[in-house]
């Protein structure tokens, strides 16, 4: 019984994870992370930069799953294609000029990390950076609006209940906060 | 409202968001193709509106990454280089290693037995898969994650804190104890999963009660509890116990 387990399990991790069941990303997320933290470690990186690389090459993995750009076969190909992303990135970080340089230091080293993504170049790269900050300071109540629908992925009508309105007025106020967020992406470009 | 070309209807937007979610009925998606490869103005506005919804995906998924960060355990001895060991070094290294491979093996001979066998068979459950969560269970199943890697405290924290209590709880709760060497407080939830007569974990709460007994050194009722259980383990405990 155990062997259906396993295999079903790894028909449903990809999916879940591309529909970002929270649970499926929690646990995706928990079990790969001591890899690359001894990753960073031994190779002269701290915890904290063991957080940040981690979590950008996570980020990277999910984008790829999602516009399927990658395509695995199973979950071991998955866990071996996020080891080496983040493998790949930390060694531009240890190739970078910043590192070398400062040594001691922490901060320029996250900034570069921050920074070093692999469609840097990329204009869409550059509108998505923008986009990103502007949801980040969006208010509270559309963003959490905007998070439950596109995230969450949770129904207008749940939402609505939740906030105790009309699921038409909830669907209303989706628009404008996607107007909100859209016209500051709009006034926020260079 | 102003009227640079970003800007999109409500139905322009929900049209986007049907096709993108893939629940468009197929004539509707043939015009929205047949749209998109002829308007070029359209096409853009498609892009960006694609582009947005992938943005808040993303900084949604980078804020959510952060919460998942706190739960995962501090590395308690921090990861240093090991130095090399130098000659010198060396003798007094095997010296060590000497004494403790002699004190543990004069441990290991004097283990009592029922801690051997206890030791040899126990291996906390598996889990549940945690792939098909739904939303309304997700307090039990954000705990679950915590028991699979290890961290028992925390699910038997999180467990106890869910307000309604079933045997499945019961009975997780009950292993985390045992796995954390608690099988005294292992026992009081087990024995209520194995006192339910339709639960689906009632066979192997009995197994994992017969452990938790027979670590406790209550041979009889360890022997009582894997009459209970048909499992395969169960069944080879029983025979070395009866011998």
């Amino acid at each position: 019984m155990r062997e259906t387990y396993e295999k079903e399990r790894q028909l449903q991790l990809v999916d879940a994870i591309k529909a970002n069941d929270p649970i499926a990303l929690k646990e995706f997320y928990m079990s790969n992370y001591s890899k690359i933290e001894a990753l960073v470690l031994k190779n002269s990186g701290s915890v904290d930069h063991a957080k940040d690389l981690y979590q950008e090459s996570f980020i990277a993995v999910w984008k790829n799953l999602k516009t399927k750009t990658f395509q695995p076969k199973n979950n071991t190909a998955l866990e071996g294609y996020l080891y080496q992303i983040a493998k790949n990135k930390w060694m531009d970080v240890l190739r970078s000029n910043a590192f070398k340089k400062t040594n001691p230091l922490t901060n320029d080293k996250l900034i570069f990390l921050k920074q070093n993504d692999d469609e840097l170049n990329d204009v869409k790269e550059e509108q998505l950076k923008t986009i990103l900050k502007a949801f980040k300071n969006l208010g509270q109540p559309c963003k959490q609006l905007l998070t439950d629908f596109y995230y969450s992925k949770k129904p207008l009508r749940v939402i609505a209940s939740e906030l105790d309105l009309e699921e038409a007025s909830v669907r209303n106020k989706k628009y404008r906060c996607m107007e909100k967020l859209r016209s500051i992406v709009f006034s926020s470009k260079p | 409202m102003e009227t640079n070309s970003n800007n999109i209807s409500q139905e322009q937007l929900e049209a986007i968001e049907r096709y993108i979610n893939n629940t468009m009925a197929a004539e509707e998606q043939y015009a929205f193709e047949a749209r998109l490869s002829s308007d070029a103005d359209f096409k853009i506005q498609f892009e960006d509106a694609k582009t947005l919804l992938l943005g808040i995906e993303t900084q949604s998924l980078k804020e959510q990454l952060d919460k998942f960060h706190d739960d995962i355990p501090t590395r308690k001895t921090p990861y240093t280089k090991s130095p090399k060991i130098r000659y010198l070094q060396l003798r007094r290294f095997v010296a060590a290693a000497m004494i403790i491979i002699v004190a543990g093996s004069f441990w290991f001979f004097n283990q009592d037995t029922n801690e051997k066998l206890y030791t040899k068979y126990f291996v906390p459950d598996p889990g549940l898969p945690t792939t098909m969560s739904s939303s309304t269970n997700f307090e039990f199943y954000d705990a679950m994650v915590n028991y699979k890697q290890g961290d028992y405290t925390k699910a038997i924290q999180k467990w106890n804190a869910l307000p309604a209590k079933n045997d499945t709880i019961n009975y997780f709760i009950g292993v985390a104890h045992l796995a954390n060497n608690n099988e005294h407080l292992a026992i009081s939830y087990l024995e209520k999963v194995s006192s339910e007569p339709e639960s689906y974990f009632k066979n192997d709460a009995n197994y994992y009660l017969g452990l938790a007994n027979l670590k406790e050194g209550d041979i009889e009722k360890a022997k009582l509890n894997f009459a209970l259980s048909d499992n395969e383990n169960s069944k080879a405990l029983l025979s070395v116990l009866n011998k």
